[in-house]
């Protein structure tokens, strides 16, 4: 009996994996609930840094689990079929994000109990109150769109297989969930930029060039971490069957994208140079040779879009599977850097409302607390993938024809290269 | 491809985007594009005089005693900013209760809401502690209530005894223009700006009359006088906010 036990304990790389995992999102339980228990005093933030790391997480998770609607809008609007395998993945990681996002929120605001609030208290001034309700929504549509995955569990289809056909059956409304979810995602995707973008007090972040900047930095970031994710699952396990040929097409796309982005990103920040605006030149001034200055150039600039982009626009480095991922990982941290420099560049600065005064600034460094409940946050997005991987068969290319029974794509389709 | 599938995500389509263009176009027709505080019968506001301020901070202990606010969170903070002519010239800073106010603006959930007298008013119970109004609040006027404040208020009794509730944890708070004493004040008959009892706590203290309360919708009025007989400014003007708090500077425009 012993002996059997003892065989089967076995020390796999899985179960060292989610120990870790497990660990962490312990210690973060464990920072989560002191956050409730003793409120905000014990975080880092302050009067004129209220919004901090959890922001961060919040807002890239939400650009992170962007390539679900932009996917799955090609998939289904534009007529790209035969990537509907990684729409599949991308709309698994968007409920991951999306869900992460709601975590770092109800973390990060004052009065957790009250958070329906916004669901019955409407401003329709609010860019905020515009993005709490399109991500309620959308996580709604997201987590239609999930059920066709979701029913691929084991248990499920043995136990309740009258169910699981159900939900596998929601696989047809799946043009029109692409419908609502691409005007969803279009709408709070660029308000999370907005939300920013329309605060006058701060001319740093004060300009319409924020909602374009989130958007596109959402989709390029959304699609980069869905197809990493796809690659280095199917290198770390069996259950994960991918065809690479789609994952170097969608690569591409990401390469051409990332000069829109640049373009974007680039001409942005350079066009303040121009002149003096108190303010606005001092936050610049913190990104290109202040404490940002390194977040700036190497990860968002450097790394972040010139490396990937000529990694995946230069065929043999983009054929290379190693290099691929190299570079679409490089993209979403850079996208992650973006979320960072803004939301915390821009309350650095202070703009005083005495006539005359300097300017003056501040600083911000996240305390224990919320590093610890923020990277359990991380982790449980990460978990919730590798599960999704062994259990769900969330990457797995060769599930094709048997989902898609009204449309009838042929999964064997060789790709025009 | 059959004709039949097509025309099914035909019509799904064409039924989406016809319901989403008659949604949008309701949201739109029915959402005011943007707000203004509404004009009632009073118009609350405030004057400060800076050549008269001595930066005694009464105003700041007076109105931390009547509106019981913790030793740590000043409403109403008066700033050293200047000296002139040998003298130091102080900025006291209250709520600046905007005519259109970024906090009401952003704030998801209504919490922070405009008066009819236009005092920009907050909601405690509905608030739900997201700390976008400090954000988007030009004038550093709302603090955060990071901890509950739970000792004894070292102001009291000596500057006042608190007239309102103590705000819970995890809401923003701040200047309310002392709505408890306008509105009780003027349900006794009496005139905000005039009657001590009925005007806020840091105009009744300031032992040099540097503040003025009083109505703009009544020419006749402290404040409408002030401002008709003297030059004013008010803060970051050129954000487009029309704060109800004036400033009467320390010395006069023209020799500044």
């Amino acid at each position: 009996m012993l002996k059997r036990l003892r065989s089967k304990l076995v020390i796999t790389p899985w179960m060292v994996w989610l120990g870790l995992m497990g660990v962490i999102l312990l210690s973060g339980a464990i920072a989560g609930i002191m956050v409730f228990w003793k409120g905000l005093g014990i975080t880092n933030l302050t009067d004129r840094v209220p919004w901090g790391l959890w922001i961060t997480i919040d807002l890239s998770s939400i650009a992170l689990g962007a390539g679900a609607f932009s996917l799955c809008a090609g998939v289904y609007l534009f007529g790209l079929k035969r990537y509907q395998p990684i729409a599949r993945t991308a709309t698994f990681v968007g409920l991951i994000g999306y869900t992460m996002a709601t975590l770092a929120l109800i973390l990060d605001i004052g009065k957790p109990e009250r958070f329906w609030h916004s669901m019955v208290y409407w401003n329709t001034h609010s860019l905020l109150w515009e993005v709490t309700m399109c991500v309620i929504l959308y996580l709604t549509v997201l987590i239609f769109e999930t059920m066709p995955i979701l029913a691929n569990l084991e248990w499920l289809r043995k136990r309740l297989p009258k169910i699981a056909s159900m939900m596998e059956r929601v696989h047809h409304y799946a043009p029109i969930l692409a419908i609502i979810g691409l005007g969803l995602s279009s709408l709070h995707q660029s308000s999370l930029g907005a939300t920013y973008g329309v605060i006058k007090a701060r001319p740093f972040w004060f300009k319409p060039e924020m909602s374009v900047l989130f958007m596109l930095s959402a989709i390029v970031g959304g699609i980069s971490l869905t197809l990493f994710a796809t690659m280095l699952s199917s290198r770390l396990t069996k259950k994960a069957k991918i065809n690479d040929v789609l994952i170097e097409r969608v690569a591409q796309f990401v390469g051409y994208l990332l000069i829109g982005y640049f373009y974007f990103r680039a001409w942005d920040a350079l066009s303040t140079t121009y002149t003096y605006d108190p303010g606005r030149s001092e936050g610049l001034h913190f990104l290109t040779k202040g404490p940002f200055a390194f977040n700036f150039w190497i990860v968002e600039m450097l790394l972040g879009m010139i490396v990937p982009m000529i990694l995946l626009l230069h065929k043999p480095t983009r054929m290379n599977r190693f290099w691929r991922m190299v570079a679409l990982l490089l993209v979403a941290a850079g996208v992650v850097a973006f979320r960072w420099d803004t939301n915390i560049t821009g309350q650095l600065v202070l703009m005083s409302y005495i006539p005359g005064a300097a300017i003056t600034y501040t600083s911000y460094r996240p305390s224990l607390i919320e590093i610890l409940s923020g990277a359990a946050i991380i982790a449980y997005g990460l978990t919730a993938f590798s599960l999704g991987v062994k259990y769900l068969r969330v990457v797995d290319h060769s599930l094709v024809e048997t989902e898609h029974e009204t449309v009838k794509v042929e999964a064997t389709e060789p790709v025009r290269v | 491809m059959s004709q039949k599938t097509l025309n099914r995500r035909e019509f799904l389509k064409l039924t989406a985007v016809g319901v989403a263009v008659a949604a949008g176009t309701r949201a739109i027709t029915s959402t005011k594009a943007s707000s203004n505080a509404p004009k009632g019968k009073h118009q609350w506001a405030m004057v400060i005089d800076q050549s008269k301020c001595i930066g005694c901070g009464y105003c700041t202990l007076a109105c931390q005693a009547h509106n019981d606010v913790n030793p740590d969170i000043q409403w109403n903070k008066v700033n050293e900013v200047d000296m002139v002519a040998g003298k130091h010239v102080f900025l006291p800073r209250p709520c600046m209760h905007c005519e259109k106010a970024p906090c009401v603006e952003v704030c998801p959930v209504e919490a922070s809401y405009y008066r009819e007298d236009g005092i920009v008013m907050m909601d405690y119970e509905r608030c739900i502690g997201c700390r976008y109004c400090q954000i988007a609040c030009p004038y550093e006027a709302r603090s955060f209530n990071w901890e509950k404040f739970t000792g004894e208020n070292p102001a009291v009794p000596e500057w006042g005894t608190p007239e309102v509730e103590r705000r819970p944890r995890g809401v923003p708070e701040k200047c309310s223009f002392c709505y408890q004493r306008i509105d009780r004040g003027l349900a006794l008959g009496l005139k905000p700006g005039t009657d001590a009892d009925a005007s806020p706590a840091c105009v009744v203290v300031c032992p040099t009359g540097a503040r003025i309360f009083g109505d703009l919708n009544d020419p006749e009025s402290n404040v409408s006088k002030a401002l008709r007989e003297n030059p004013s400014y008010r803060l970051r003007e050129n954000l487009g906010t029309g704060p109800r708090v004036y400033y009467l500077p320390a010395v006069p425009a023209k020799e500044a």
